[in-house]
């Protein structure tokens, strides 16, 4: 029987990822679904990113206006409020103090068996400057 | 079901087909293509599909439905309607151009402007 699990990440992680991506710049849907792959998404779940991204606007943390396309309809474009960047740092921090928590339990199981991508992620969390 | 819950759920549907049509995503979903995009039921949606056609907001091809110019421009207008108040600037947000950033005096003001908006 095979072993092999997804990565397991944070409830809600596209959320804070999409902040992110809208962090570095303004973006339409499209362009989001194709930059959320950098993210360890797999870009085939378009209407996820659709309701992720009205549940962001609702709750004031983006906001989206038109942007005329030469080739098309209107499109909405996407770009990150004030609270939305608060909510991010926010979200960033608890994640970073997660990888420390996860960070301490992989070393700790590693006593007795040895997991490959875990000793990276332990030498890259080692090697960060605090 | 009431008028308004019907309003909302067609303002949902053309405001989602109308997304995925922009973004170069699907122009003529099925109803599955279209369930699975909001997560609801295909029998559920397919029934509020057959009378949004009947309506005259969708154009259907067999087992495949698209927008036609009042449900483009239904989807295009009620998108932007959901989120007018969402997207004004909100306290402590300004457009850069904003007079208050010509002096801290300025910004207290603007600032207590917005508040009072509320």
């Amino acid at each position: 029987m095979s072993t092999e699990r997804p990565a397991v990440l944070p409830k809600n992680f596209l959320r804070p990822c999409l902040l992110l991506l809208l962090r570095e710049e303004r973006a339409h849907g499209y362009d989001l679904l194709e930059r959320i792959q950098s993210l360890g998404f797999d870009g085939s779940d378009p209407g996820g990113l659709y309701r992720a991204l009205r549940g962001l606007e609702r709750d004031g943390l983006v906001r989206s206006v038109w942007e005329p396309s030469e080739t098309g309809p209107d499109r909405r474009t996407y770009e990150i409020t004030r609270p939305g960047m608060e909510e991010l740092h926010a979200t960033a921090k608890g994640i970073a103090a997660g990888h420390e928590t996860v960070a301490g339990f992989l070393s700790r199981y590693q006593e007795f068996v040895s997991l490959p991508r875990a000793k990276s992620l332990l030498r890259s969390t080692s090697s960060t400057p605090r | 079901m009431s008028e308004l819950e019907l309003l909302r759920i067609r303002d949902e549907v053309l405001q989602a087909m109308y997304w995925m049509r922009s973004e170069g995503l699907a122009e003529r979903p099925s109803a599955n293509d279209l369930a699975t995009f909001l997560a609801v039921s295909p029998t559920t949606l397919g029934a509020y599909l057959d009378r949004f056609a009947e309506e005259g907001y969708l154009d259907r091809d067999g087992e495949l439905f698209s927008l036609n110019a009042k449900g483009e421009e239904a989807g295009k207008r009620s998108f932007a309607d959901e989120f007018a108040d969402l997207t004004r600037p909100t306290h402590g947000e300004c457009d850069a151009d904003c007079w208050c950033h010509s002096s801290p005096e300025e910004a207290a003001r603007c600032l207590e402007e917005r508040a009072n908006v509320h």
